[in-house]
């Protein structure tokens, strides 16, 4: 009986299977990889563990014990702790106050400042070399570190509470090598005090240099616990793939190739060079009628570049051409203008009014054009609604209802249809069936492939490998905010993309 | 008009949906206010009390417009320097004009020149300068109460020109006072900005999503801007009105209705949280205030207590409204 034992863990999201009888067995002492593709659900399975999420199913032990893990309270009381990639920070607040946060140290109830100022500066004194020899402002607000720093002070606040067991999520994900290196001595440190560290992240060479086995999720379910030091990257890549399944080849036939190779010399978006904070040097170029999928492992950049294209981010440097004319955006106004349409990652946070009617989500964006001196006609609003409507059948009782009273999918399709009312020339969409179920996947499909019919150039970044596969013309993958391959025709494979989302040479 | 929007209209009549809309929630408070005033003091509810009562909510009800496009913009939209503004407006009208009526429409217009530019430097504060809005706009009331202090000496010169005070308070058609008939001009305008302009879809769609309105092209700065220049101009409007109403300006005449117009909004079922609700409720709004402080005066209660009750009602008010925000998430 090992140390964690998780069995027969279930989650679905709505129709969604995330995972499907996973399980996970470590022990104590040891440094444990857990590994997949996109939607393996392996950070599923993280949140499962530390609480942040609720299993259908699932039975957990730790060192024998049957443990009932609700809320991340009772990971903690277990403990277990966690650091993802989201930072989970207080950022006004100093950094000797985030790392005790909920374990003050207190003394007759009264908080004991110079204890915890104590316990917090011996903490990132193991952390020292990763800041060149000095150690962190105790008294700084955390949200003036850099996010390097802040993923630090989040580890150093994991390790505060002396967990048996301990989950990095991406934790690495966001540091330089020298900041790496520190992390991993201290996992070793922690390792060789007993305590068991699952350890996830995008690079393989970290988890071959700290893990001493991995557990290889695909599509939710284990595809094999190994020894890492018997196996190498490429097998590993095979674990994540599995039988390679064949990509709905039907969707990208019948679109006439040849005419798009034609079409390609004149490319309807073109970028150069394009650099933010989070992308280097990013090139492409897109023709009229053609899907450009950005693929990688999630948050590689992929969304980071459609966000730059809309005008969302500041663009520090290279250039954007719409049909040969200039199209830099500084803002989404300025994007909008240029016929460029962005559906955003998250649906209810940037993509709709959730307490506005259905009538007005859809026409908020190309009201202007419209509208005569700023005045709107009722008449022409709901007949621009109801083209919108039709196009993509969304089911509604009444314009005027809540936009919140649609379903999901239909939501989504309201994100959708109101850019096409803008008449847009290129498509942004940042994994636009997320969280929807298949018949509005199959729905959103069509309307993908009607945009390219009607000459629109879309880039389609999604976490569904199979669903990116299937729709894109060629696929750009991209690792750390740069683009590391691009791959077209008979290259459009599973286990290219994920070799290659991984920086392994192709088997 | 199509048989979808018939449709709808219908569907609006159902009478549980009818007690849920806070507008006529409102109107029902407002009976029942009239109802209870009638007992206490025969002749409380008569038309011509009513009349009466609209003559004078009209300015709260003004100055409240530009509130509630404030409020409606989310973001902890909120501007307390609606009364200060007002009460600057009234002054400049007064000492611009001295009392002379060929002189009214220049104090009129540099009313609504000098309150706009508070109205801006207010946008600029919480648009370009991320500062908080009930900051920006209660560090605006500090500096306009020292602009009126050195403008005016601390006693306001001049009157309101006679021409002034015909207009708001002559009567016309069944008694009803000219104040009122500004009131309901400026009301069908402001429904009609709100509902039926670029303008005011903009303004929902800050106050219900500003992330999103961002990411819509909405140029969400410039708006910002906007919404302030607006509540500062009706804040003109009111006082000019008030001024009218009054004959002479002093250096606090309207800044009661820095914190009444919040009250009048949120009774008329505008969200402080912003992106629900419009102008039609506020108006109700301002009246039932007004029908209350009628009531509490024919009750004999003393100012002091008067000020007491208004305040209990606005925490009362603001609670409502928190629990309404949580059944929201």
């Amino acid at each position: 009986m090992a140390f964690l034992e998780m069995r027969g863990v279930d989650k679905r999201y709505g129709g969604v299977v995330a995972l499907d009888d996973a399980s996970l067995s470590a022990e104590r002492g040891e440094v444990h990889g857990l590994l997949g593709a996109n939607g393996s659900g392996k950070s599923t399975l993280n949140k499962i563990l530390t609480g942040v999420v609720a299993p259908d199913r699932a039975s957990i032990e730790v060192d024998g014990a049957d443990t009932r893990i609700d809320r991340p309270q009772d990971a903690h009381h277990r403990g277990i702790s966690a650091v993802f990639q989201e930072l989970s920070l207080v950022p006004d607040l100093s950094v000797t106050a985030n790392i005790v946060l909920a374990f003050e140290s207190t003394r007759l109830g009264f908080v004991q400042r110079r204890r915890d100022r104590e316990r917090a500066a011996a903490l990132l004194e193991r952390f020292a070399p990763a800041f060149h020899g000095n150690t962190l402002p105790l008294q700084a607000p955390v949200g003036s570190l850099s996010p390097g720093e802040q993923q630090i002070v989040e580890i150093a606040k994991a390790i505060a509470r002396e967990p048996d067991i301990l989950v990095l999520d991406e934790a690495t994900a966001s540091l330089y090598s020298a900041q790496v290196e520190v992390v991993s001595a201290v996992v070793r440190e922690l390792r060789a005090a007993g305590a068991l560290v699952l350890f996830t992240s995008h690079r393989l060479g970290e988890i071959y240099d700290l893990c001493d086995r991995a557990t290889v999720l695909r599509n939710g379910a284990v595809a094999g616990a190994v020894e890492l030091a018997e196996t190498t990257e490429a097998e590993l890549v095979e674990l994540m793939v599995g039988s390679v399944t064949a990509p709905a080849q039907e969707v990208v036939e019948g679109r006439g190739a040849a005419s798009l190779e034609a079409a390609r010399d004149v490319p309807r978006l073109e970028v150069e060079g394009l650099t933010t904070d989070r992308l280097q040097d990013i090139s492409c170029r897109v023709a009229a009628g053609e899907v450009l999928g950005l693929g990688g492992l999630a948050g590689q950049g992929q969304s980071a570049l459609l966000n730059a294209l809309f005008g969302a981010v500041r663009i520090r440097g290279g250039s954007v051409t719409i049909d040969g004319q200039p199209a830099l955006p500084r803002r989404p106004k300025q994007a909008v203008d240029h016929g460029i349409a962005l559906v955003p990652g998250n649906r209810g946070r940037e993509g709709l009014f959730p307490v506005r009617p259905i009538l007005e989500n859809l026409t908020v964006p190309s009201m202007r054009g419209r509208a005569r001196f700023g005045v709107l006609s009722d008449a022409a609003e709901r007949a621009a609604a109801v083209r919108a409507g039709e196009q993509l059948q969304i089911k509604y009782g009444s314009l005027d209802d809540g936009v919140m009273t649609l379903s999901g999918g239909n939501q989504q399709k309201v994100v959708v249809g109101k850019w096409l009312l803008t008449d847009p020339r290129v498509v942004l969409l940042d994994d636009p069936t997320k969280g929807i179920d298949v018949r509005a996947k199959a729905e959103l499909y069509e309307v993908i492939t009607a945009l390219t019919e009607q000459g629109v150039a879309v880039l389609l970044n999604s976490s569904d490998d199979d669903e990116l596969l299937a729709l894109s013309h060629r696929v750009l993958v991209f690792f750390e905010g740069r683009v590391v391959s691009e791959l077209s025709g008979n290259e459009l494979t599973r286990d290219r993309l994920v070799a290659d989302s991984l920086q392994v040479a192709a088997t | 008009m199509n048989l979808a929007t018939l449709r709808d209209r219908a569907q609006l009549a159902e009478p549980r949906d009818l007690l849920r809309n806070p507008v006529v929630l409102s109107l029902l408070v407002l009976l029942a206010l009239f109802a209870a005033g009638n007992l206490v003091a025969p002749g409380f509810a008569s038309y011509g009390s009513f009349v009466n009562t609209l003559r004078i909510a009209a300015f709260l009800g003004v100055i409240a417009a530009g509130q509630t496009i404030v409020i409606l913009g989310g973001g902890e939209g909120i501007d307390l320097s609606v009364g200060k503004i007002a009460t600057f407006s009234t002054v400049v009208v007064a000492q611009v004009s001295q009392g002379e009526d060929e002189r009214l429409l220049v104090a009129i217009a540099a009313a609504f020149a000098y309150c706009g530019l508070i109205g801006l430097a207010n946008g600029i504060g919480v648009a370009y300068l991320r500062i908080p809005p009930l900051v920006m706009t209660l560090g605006m009331v500090g500096v306009v109460t020292g602009i009126i202090r050195v403008y005016s000496g601390g006693q306001p010169e001049g009157r309101a020109p006679a021409v002034l005070s015909q207009v708001v308070n002559g009567t016309a058609l069944g008694g009803v006072r000219g104040s009122v008939w500004i009131w309901l001009v400026v009301a069908v305008c402001t429904i009609w900005l709100l509902r039926r302009t670029t303008f005011g879809r903009r303004v929902y769609a800050l106050g219900a999503n500003r992330e999103a309105a961002f990411l819509s092209g909405i140029n969400v700065q410039r708006n910002l801007v906007l919404l302030y220049v607006a509540s500062s101009l009706y804040a003109a409007l009111g006082g000019i009105m008030l001024l009218g109403f009054a004959g002479a300006a002093s250096i606090n005449l309207a800044d009661q209705y820095q914190l009444i117009s919040i009250a009048a909004v949120v009774i008329g079922g505008t969200t402080l949280a912003g992106g629900i609700g419009g102008y039609l409720g506020t108006a109700v709004g301002a009246v039932v205030l007004q029908t209350m402080r009628n009531l509490l005066i024919v009750l004999d209660i003393p100012a002091a207590g008067r000020q007491v009750v208004n305040g209990v009602i606005l925490i009362v008010l603001l609670s409502l409204y928190g629990r309404q925000r949580r059944l929201r998430q």
